[in-house]
């Protein structure tokens, strides 16, 4: 187990260094270059100024050379964009990604795995058939237009419920207010997670419930309802996990959208601010956490298999 | 849990739904949106979300009036040696900073030193390119120092040049000054920084010690919001109050209750510009031909929906006496164009389309960026018109960031679609006169050199009018770029708000003690 372990974390230091050659590259190699230069007005000496103060005037070797001589000192340079040390500026939005990611996180897997292995309990049934329904429907929506759509309703029509932000900008916003700003958001971003968990949640229940071992339990009398839910459910969990794992970063780093259009101070438009920006060190910075949460994430997958699958733990 | 049990969860939070801004002690909150978190220094600030947020927090020697003259802001008066070469301003006595210390002649000195630096970062230098230095007298009276006489100094400094605190940044290089920048700055403005959230808003309160009237409001909160669309959105639902708009908006917020459209010119021109050092456009014969070709009005009716003006040369109409309203300007004539197309070598070839007299065909690329509707459509219907005379444009659309760098800035562009906002005052030197920085089409003209030299070291207005009056004529007959139109710039305003001068949003704002939300 422990050498299973370090043997993983080994793999991913070298995937992260990886994934930072891949990223400076292809940042190198993009078009228009730091935002900051893109200024038509800028005279040609303050252009000079402006990149000799951000390095910018060496070749991108030393460039890289000077970024990972501090990375590996933990200091991540200074974003090009705000100004301030590039892994501040991303743990600022560390707690709003996470509480947009957690809730929406929570809202897919609450809502879709038990309506899939319902939905497989009793296959054509009405649980069945409005829960493919509902994950059709929330897989073949965009995101923006699924956010516009809620603002519009809730915030523009309704008044129920705030257009965006992740607060209220006046007075002291306590827990309730927090709520009410997350409901959209979180609902938006956990669509097409919810969709593909029922998804999974279904197919994989329904494959262990054709399996030898049930309708051994079935032959030994065990109660319909426990065959499905503590038997076959578990089983189908393993499927699961795997999603959840493998969506996680998506949710992490990736919410870009759903964060443009509620406003919302999350990570995913942090990145694709700062890649617009061509801002060099928060594009590295950003894609290096999410890098660090995606090989996390799929060791705790594994790790979390080895406690539901005994077959992994013996592998 | 059941789709159901969801809409459930959503009534149970929504018992709110209440404006916002109900639980102030009088006043209300102000709620504007800016795209991005803002750098709170308006020296080293690159991009306009910022500058608005600066014009609120810092004062400047100057702000301009609703014509955009100069008027006495931190400056009560100033004199200018007859050699035009020495400023001299006194400045406003008792005015205390936002941590409560006193503004004086050394915070001057000290921004200007800072401007006049690039290691500092300093995003104003080549407006003050011009001033030599700048010496305390005494502690209210500043002397500017010019290399040669500048006319258009006084409006720059009430355009970016906010004045900076001394006391707190000296020593530091500003754009090392984190805390300042980010959370915590000090500027002599109506309104102070009470809290910044990072990825989300900025929340300034009354300043109680400013030198002005006492703000009406008692708060204004840039919110981030980056999509435009998010925006309208939320002006809607009654969770901001100021937002400009591009044209292809109004639709959503003309009926919108509690919504007010506005609209005031601003300073910039919309042009196209063609690459004056390839032999197809050297000819001003070719670029006269242009301007007939385009059809401007329809452009302006059509893209614009009527929310700009027809232009007669690179001075806008919001420069107001500057620019000079007599030029005549220049109708939609395709045939007049065709005319002056033949007159410089290009003639109608089989297919109908322009060749030269080798069989060359009359085709060139013209770069727009991507993803602004107003722009993509103009752009379109330049390629349209100069196809009716015989004019084969091919578009391309580019990230703006890449059009700049890669393609404007070395010259490696055939025509592009771009603008300028300019300060108010009709200075164009930088842009127009031959081998300057900003001149990316290369045009070059003798007359026009003199007259824009002429023009900026020209203190009297009157003679100064007839320098810019005369620039324009020129431009008639040889066109430095093909100015589309004058834009304006659309205002969506809650309608609670009132108070506002008809000034584009980054100089309205500087009177943010004046304006007023209805509880």
């Amino acid at each position: 187990m422990t050498r299973f372990v370090v043997q993983r974390l080994g793999h991913g230091l070298l995937v992260l260094l990886l994934v930072s050659v891949a990223t400076f590259g292809i940042m190198q190699a993009a078009p228009g270059g730091p935002s900051l230069l893109a200024d038509p007005k800028l005279s040609i000496a303050e252009r000079a100024a402006i990149e000799s103060r951000l390095g910018l005037d060496q070749p991108p070797v030393v460039q890289y050379g000077r970024w990972l001589a501090r990375a590996v000192r933990g200091d991540l340079g200074t974003s090009f964009l705000y100004q301030t040390p590039t892994l501040a500026t991303i743990g600022a939005r560390v707690p709003g990604t996470l509480r947009l990611a957690g809730a929406a996180l929570l809202l897919a897997v609450a809502a879709g795995v038990p309506l899939g292995i319902a939905g497989a309990a009793r296959p054509g049934g009405l649980i069945d058939r409005a829960g493919t329904g509902l994950s059709i429907a929330l897989m073949s929506v965009p995101v923006f237009w699924l956010g516009i759509v809620g603002i519009l309703l809730f915030a523009v029509w309704l008044h129920v419920l705030p257009a965006g932000g992740s607060a209220s900008d006046s007075g002291s916003p306590g827990a309730a207010d927090a709520l009410r700003h997350l409901v959209l958001p979180a609902t938006v971003l956990a669509a097409s997670l919810l969709a593909e968990l029922l998804r999974y949640a279904r197919s994989s229940t329904r494959a262990a419930l054709g399996q030898p071992f049930v309708q051994v339990l079935r032959a030994r009398g065990v109660a319909p309802g426990a065959v499905v839910w503590r038997h076959a459910a578990r089983n189908a969990l393993i499927t699961v996990t795997s999603v959840i794992g493998l969506q996680l970063p998506r949710l992490v780093g990736g919410a870009a959208i759903t964060e443009t259009v509620f406003s919302w101070p999350g990570m995913g438009r942090l990145g694709v601010e700062a890649a617009l920006a061509r801002d060099y060190p928060l594009v590295m910075g950003v894609t290096m956490v999410v890098a660090a949460a995606v090989v996390a994430a799929s060791l705790l997958v594994d790790v979390a298999q080895m406690f539901l699958d005994p077959r992994v733990r013996a592998a | 849990m059941r789709p159901g049990s969801i809409l459930l969860l959503l009534s149970a939070f929504g018992c709110g739904g209440r404006s916002e801004a109900s639980t102030d002690a009088g006043g209300g909150t102000l709620r504007i949106p800016v795209i991005n978190d803002p750098i709170l220094n308006p020296v080293i600030a690159p991009d306009i979300g910022s500058v608005m947020v600066n014009k609120v927090l810092f004062a400047g020697l100057v702000r301009p009036d609703e014509h955009l003259r100069p008027t006495p802001d931190l400056a009560t008066s100033w004199t200018t040696s007859p050699d035009g070469r020495t400023w001299t301003f006194q400045l406003r006595p008792g005015v205390t900073w936002h941590d409560g210390a006193a503004f004086g002649a050394v915070d001057v000195k000290f921004t200007f030193d800072q401007i006049l630096d690039l290691a500092t970062g300093s995003r104003l230098h080549s407006d003050f390119a011009a001033v030599d230095g700048v010496d305390v007298v005494d502690s209210l009276t500043v002397r500017f120092r010019l290399k040669a006489p500048f006319a258009p100094l006084l409006t720059l400094l009430g355009y970016n040049a906010g004045i900076l605190p001394a006391h707190v940044l000296q020593g530091t290089r500003l754009s090392d000054a984190t805390r300042f920048n980010r959370a915590a700055p000090i500027g002599t403005g109506p309104f102070k920084v009470e809290r910044v959230t990072a990825g989300a808003s900025v929340t300034l309160v009354r300043n109680p010690t400013y030198y002005g009237p006492a703000p009406a409001i008692a708060r204004v909160v840039f919110k981030v919001v980056p999509d435009l669309n998010a925006q309208v959105a939320q002006l809607r639902a009654g969770e901001l109050d100021l937002v400009t708009l591009e044209p292809a908006n109004l639709g959503s917020v003309r009926n919108a209750p509690g919504v007010r459209v506005l609209q005031v010119p601003v300073v910039q021109h919309w042009y196209v510009g063609f690459n004056v050092q390839l032999p197809m456009f050297a000819s001003p014969l070719v670029r006269r031909a242009f301007v007939y070709a385009v059809n401007r009005e329809a452009i302006v009716k059509s893209v614009l929906m009527g929310y700009g003006d027809a232009p007669r040369g690179t001075i806008p109409v919001a420069l107001g006496d500057w620019y000079d309203s007599t030029v005549a300007p220049v109708p939609y004539a395709p045939d007049s164009a065709r005319l002056l197309l033949a007159r410089a070598g290009w003639t109608a070839g089989p297919n109908g389309m322009l060749q030269d007299a080798r069989g060359k065909p009359f085709a060139f690329e013209l770069l727009v960026d991507k993803g602004n509707p107003t722009r993509e459509q103009s752009a379109l219907a330049v390629q349209q018109d100069l196809k009716k005379v015989g004019i084969d444009v091919t578009l391309r659309t580019m990230e703006f960031a890449a059009l700049v760098r890669d393609r404007v800035l070395p010259g490696t562009f055939e025509a592009n679609l771009i603008w300028w906002t300019t300060p108010g005052d009709p200075d164009q030197y930088a842009y127009y006169a031959t081998g300057q920085d900003n001149n990316n089409v290369r045009w070059s003209n003798a007359t026009a050199d003199s007259l824009l030299a002429l023009g900026r070291a020209t203190l009297d207005p009157d003679r100064r009018r007839a320098v810019y009056h005369a620039f324009q004529r020129l431009e008639r007959d040889d066109p430095p770029v093909l100015v589309l139109f004058y834009p304006r710039e659309i205002q969506a305003v809650s309608a609670r708000l009132s108070g506002l001068p008809a000034l584009g949003i980054r100089d309205a704002l500087r009177y943010a003690e004046r304006l007023r939300l209805d509880q």
